[in-house]
């Protein structure tokens, strides 16, 4: 019977398609293969059309679909379109009264979100009565169950006012008889009935909205009021929200997400709290059309809402969203962006600089995750805040250099460009105190945390003049307001302190690999400040991080040093051509700073270079320097790419190679001319690339004693 | 200590270009000058080397007497405030109703006050005028909270469970000139009664004016100050003792009480005063001096370095200082020599 009850359907349906025109039927066609390869559809295609007062009992179809929809349901959770279909399905009660439609709900998972219109629509479907009890009540379970994820997207207010002006519906349909059955209760209740946590917690509600109305005390603790039901959708939709969850790209939503408090744990000292979004005392009269920031949900509706926004009575609530945080970009206020400064350099200091710790290692997470949320918020803004700048000058004095050592480096790096006199009082006395007694992994540290720093400068130097450029009326000495000689002082001197470290800490730590890289990593960054930063700097590594790089051990610190080499050479060639070019007075390079990389490039060629006699001429005018340089050559002869200890591993692969039957390994036989090459396309070719740019690069200009390449 | 430190080495004069405290946008279009301060007290405080010396002044001449007897009344424990946003003086009277309609909010929410047979708190916030000192002093604000019993009869008089008060005297003009004219810098602010009431007003004032609290203690120079400046007070006003509390670091702790003979105290302290400082001033020298004779005399006696230790607690009949920044003024007639020395000290811990 039941099969040809749906066959019936089928046939139908196919007529339909016969009548129709034939463009349409070729749509239906489609749409009917789609169908097949998509079962799922045809269920809830087989729910919201099927009929009232089609058998249940023997329905193989029916049976099918609901099997084939609860095993979606609740193995990756329905769309919010299944949704709305299975709730109107179930609620308007189409097929039979009690069993389907509490089977239906049991299984209705949400895969993300319940459409609001379908809940209106069960509401109503409710509010008809002829739901029976316990279906009524399994609804309304399920809508506590699902009460976050209603989806209320736009109209957030509207749905607000909607859905309340529905529950009402509801009370009004339960208290149709109202009068008499509030009469009923007035007399049944007793005190011991009024005492029951429920209605408790409706009173303590009512008392926070209309405090006139309700005049009791209220117990304080009246949590646990109603109780976290153990609902059967609760693992169900746990499961399916975290399973789509990882399915699905981490894509943080822009919201206003109050972040949580770290811990519930009531700290003896509330240093660190966030204060919440709150709209100004009402004491001072605000203007009409104001809106306040914790109304708004989305960017677009900060977008619109821009110049009507009241600034929040506590500033630093701003820190707490990322909304705010939008906000907070376009604040130009002095008064409120002091107000923010008082309250977060109040707060480091209280915690951090004043507040006894009472050696309680666990205490130290708070503390760290305040510092993260400062992090982040000052790399959104890209700036410092004044108050933590602070804070870290007076904190430097006194710190470890353990406690909280990575946010604390971190905001180190976001130190802005000030007076030299300054900054080597503040930051580079204390951190070098720091640097040379602490371990080699704090080295590394510091020079990443100067790195970082130097990088930052050379970035809003670069935004500044290419803005002058742009506009010369903007204003733009803002985040740099010092001179153009005073930062270009300020960087010299803070290269020639991460050289002065550098060369001390790697003689200190023994030649540290560590060390060497995060020391060339910074060079990596000077070497281009021409090129990429349009800074007319050019500032040579120290001989104390040069010739340990170039005489390392390991194959990739020689590579890296290469790569230096080669992009300093760039950019002072690109300078040369600029100079020649435009023949600018002002821009002027030291003739010192040629002669010392030349210097300095004969030396690392002649040392790499197979070099029978390192002949070098570095002239009678050497800077007084420079001397020890041309000791160092002598010995350097040893370390040429076939001899040097870092690629002596490679140079006995290849001779393997050549050779395979020579156990006799000389080493010699790869200077000859046709070898060298080979051997240096061997070495390219194992990914050393530095080595490539800067030995292709010299080739040409330096007399090698295999001739042109 | 440490802003001790910066401050006496950070240069005096500054770049004429400052640096703005926040300027996020690049591209936004006011006027580069913006926060011509923002170096702080790094630039700005100093530590005073010298200081007046105290002259008795009867206060009641400028300063109602009534007032004055509530402030020298109780033991206050000391914090400080940044400056309040938008605080008027004229708004008194909004702010009382405010503030007790604030505490009874707090205490339905049952986390702050116990609920006993009070059913309300009257605030009150007063000025008390004359206590400032100069021109840029903001005029100090007295609150009381007193408790409306719920079974009073009409005539009973309200129980004051709690007063505490802001205030500046002689704070540091540079800092004060530097701030933007929306805020009233009231640096000092003294507690007495229930600290969960204390907490309250804390967090009313914190949320009304976008201010920040912080205790204030004090270290053992402002101890040895207020213990040289009391001394010195004796011939006009007698002391009747001098009594110092140490904790050295023994294991256990070790206390010392020393109580000095007034008359003895102030011959030690005139035979360390310089000759060249008749104008009326002090200076540190003579106060570390002072300090030095007294620990000597004690080392003489018992053979223990006081100065391993460090100095808690100070009194005379004219006051009491504690390390743990609890203070008492007993009178009158000093009031602005110590709150002098205590605005500064609150002053001394802002942030910016």
């Amino acid at each position: 019977m039941s099969k040809t009850m749906s066959k019936s359907h089928n046939v139908s349906e196919a007529e339909s398609c016969i009548h129709g025109a034939a463009n349409r039927s070729s749509r239906r066609s489609e749409r009917r293969r789609a169908d097949v390869e998509d079962p799922f559809g045809r269920a809830l295609e087989y729910f919201s059309q099927v009929k009232a007062g089609t058998p249940v009992k023997g329905n193989d179809a029916l049976e099918n679909n609901l099997v084939l929809v609860e095993r979606v349901a609740l193995g990756r959770g329905l769309p919010p379109g299944a949704v709305a279909t299975l709730l109107d399905f179930a609620l308007s009660l189409r097929l039979g009264k009690k069993l389907l439609c509490s089977r239906v709900l049991k299984f209705l998972i949400p895969a993300s979100a319940v459409p609001q219109d379908s809940v209106v629509r069960g509401v109503s479907w409710f509010c008809m009565g002829k739901m029976p009890v316990s279906a009524q009540i399994l609804f309304l379970r399920w809508i506590l169950t699902m009460f976050d994820l209603i989806d209320s997207k736009d109209q957030h207010y509207i749905y607000i006012n909607d859905f309340c002006s529905l529950l009402l519906i509801i009370t009004q349909w339960i208290f149709s008889l109202s009068p008499y059955v509030c009469h009923l209760l007035y007399l049944l209740t007793t005190k011991e009935h009024g005492k029951q946590p429920p209605l408790t917690q409706l009173l303590a509600l009512y008392k926070v909205l209309c405090p006139e109305m309700i005049a009791i005390s209220m117990p304080s603790k009246t949590r646990g009021g109603f109780k976290n039901h153990n609902l059967p959708w609760k693992t169900a939709l746990a499961a399916v929200l975290k399973k789509n969850k990882t399915a699905e790209a981490p894509s943080p939503p822009l919201s206003l997400d109050i972040k949580e408090k770290a811990s519930t744990r009531k700290r003896k000292l509330h240093h660190l709290e966030v204060p919440q979004l709150s709209c100004g005392p009402e004491i001072e009269s605000s203007r009409g059309k104001a809106v306040h920031l914790q109304q708004l949900r989305s960017f677009a509706q900060l977008l619109q809402n821009l110049d009507n926004i009241e600034l929040p009575a506590q500033m630093g609530s701003l820190l707490s969203s990322s909304l705010a945080l939008h906000y907070l970009d376009c604040v130009h206020d002095e008064s409120a962006l002091l107000r923010l400064n008082f309250w977060l350099g109040s707060v480091l200091h209280e915690e951090f600089l004043f507040c006894s710790r009472d050696g309680n290692p666990e205490n130290s997470t708070e503390p760290s995750q305040f510092l993260d949320m400062l992090i982040s918020t000052q790399d959104f803004l890209q700036e410092c805040f004044s108050s933590s700048e602070f804070f870290l000058f007076k904190f430097l004095a006194m710190w470890d250099g353990s406690l909280h050592q990575p946010q604390i480096l971190s905001l180190l790096s976001d130190i802005p460009p000030l007076p030299v006199s300054r900054m080597k009082m503040f930051l580079f006395e204390p951190l070098q105190q720091l640097y040379f007694t602490s371990s080699v992994f704090f080295k590394c540290g510091v020079i990443e945390c100067l790195r970082s720093m130097l990088w930052k400068w050379l970035t809003w130097h670069f935004v500044q003049t290419s803005h002058k450029e742009l506009d010369v009326s903007l204003s733009s000495s803002r985040t740099m307001n010092l001179h153009m000689s005073e930062f270009l002082e300020l960087v010299t001197e803070l290269v020639q302190y991460v050289g002065r470290l550098a060369s001390a800490g790697l003689q200190l730590e023994n030649y540290h690999i560590l060390l060497h890289h995060q020391t060339l990593n910074f060079y990596e960054l000077v070497c281009d400040v021409y090129l990429k930063f349009n800074l007319p700097l050019f500032l040579l590594p120290p001989s104390g991080v040069i010739f340990p790089s170039l005489l390392a051990t390991d194959p990739v610190t020689v590579d890296r040093l290469g790569y230096v080499i080669f992009r300093y050479r760039q950019n002072l060639m690109s300078a040369k051509e600029h100079k020649q070019q435009k023949k600018e007075p002002s821009f002027h390079i030291s003739r010192d700073v040629f002669r010392e990389f030349n210097l300095l490039m004969v030396a690392v060629v002649s040392c790499l270079w197979i070099s029978k006699d390192c002949q070098v001429d570095v002239g009678t005018d050497v800077h007084k320097a420079l001397v020890p340089l041309r000791t160092m050559l002598s010995y350097c002869k040893n370390y040429n790419l076939i001899h040097h200890p870092a690629f002596l591993n490679y140079a006995i692969e290849f001779h393997q190679k050549c050779w395979p039957e020579q156990t006799n390994v000389d080493l010699s036989s790869i200077q000859g001319k046709k070898y060298w090459y080979w051997y240096l396309e061997f070495l390219f070719s194992q990914g050393f690339d530095g080595l490539k740019d800067f030995i292709q690069n010299n080739m040409d200009h330096q007399s090698t004693p295999v001739g042109g390449h | 200590m440490m802003e001790g430190r910066s401050a006496m080495e950070s240069p005096v004069t500054r770049l004429p270009t400052r640096r703005r405290t926040k300027s996020y946008g690049r591209s936004c279009f006011e006027a580069s000058s913006r926060f011509a301060y923002t170096s702080g007290q790094l630039t700005i405080l100093r530590i005073p080397t010298t200081r007046e010396a105290p002259r008795a002044r009867n206060i009641a001449e400028r300063v109602d007497p009534e007032q004055v007897t509530l402030l020298i009344k109780n033991e206050w424990k000391l914090s400080y405030v940044t400056p309040l946003y938008r605080f008027r003086h004229t708004h008194l009277k909004k702010y009382s109703k405010h503030l007790s309609a604030f505490i009874a909010a707090e205490k339905q929410q049952g986390t702050a006050v116990e609920v006993g047979l009070e059913t309300g708190y009257r605030v009150t916030f007063s000025t008390v005028l004359g206590i400032a000192e100069t021109d840029e002093d903001a005029e100090t604000v007295f609150i009381q909270i007193q408790s409306k019993p719920m079974f009073a009869a009409t005539g009973d008089a309200l129980k004051v469970v709690w007063s505490g008060w802001l205030t500046c005297v002689n704070g540091s003009p540079e800092y004060l000139h530097s701030l933007l004219p929306d805020f009233v810098s009231l640096p000092l602010f003294c507690s007495s009664g229930p600290e969960n009431i204390t907490v309250v007003v804390k967090s009313w004032f914190e949320k009304m004016f976008d201010c920040r609290f912080g205790s204030l203690g004090l270290d053992s120079t402002s101890l040895q100050w207020l213990c040289a400046l009391w001394t010195g007070c004796h011939p006009d006003n007698n002391i009747r003792y001098l009594r110092l509390l140490w904790t050295l670091p023994t294991q256990p702790p070790l206390d010392v009480s020393y109580t000095v003979n007034p008359q003895d105290a102030w011959e030690l302290w005139n035979s360390v005063r310089q000759e060249d400082s008749v104008d009326g001033t002090v200076g540190i020298d003579e106060v570390k001096h002072f300090m030095a004779g007294l620990e000597s005399h004690f080392f003489r006696h018992f053979k223990i370095y006081l100065s391993s230790g460090t100095l808690r607690k100070v009194s005379t009949a004219l006051g009491s200082a504690q390390q743990d920044g609890k203070v008492k003024i007993l009178c009158s007639d000093y009031l602005a020599t110590v709150l002098t020395l205590l605005t500064e000290c609150a002053i001394l811990k802002m942030p910016i």
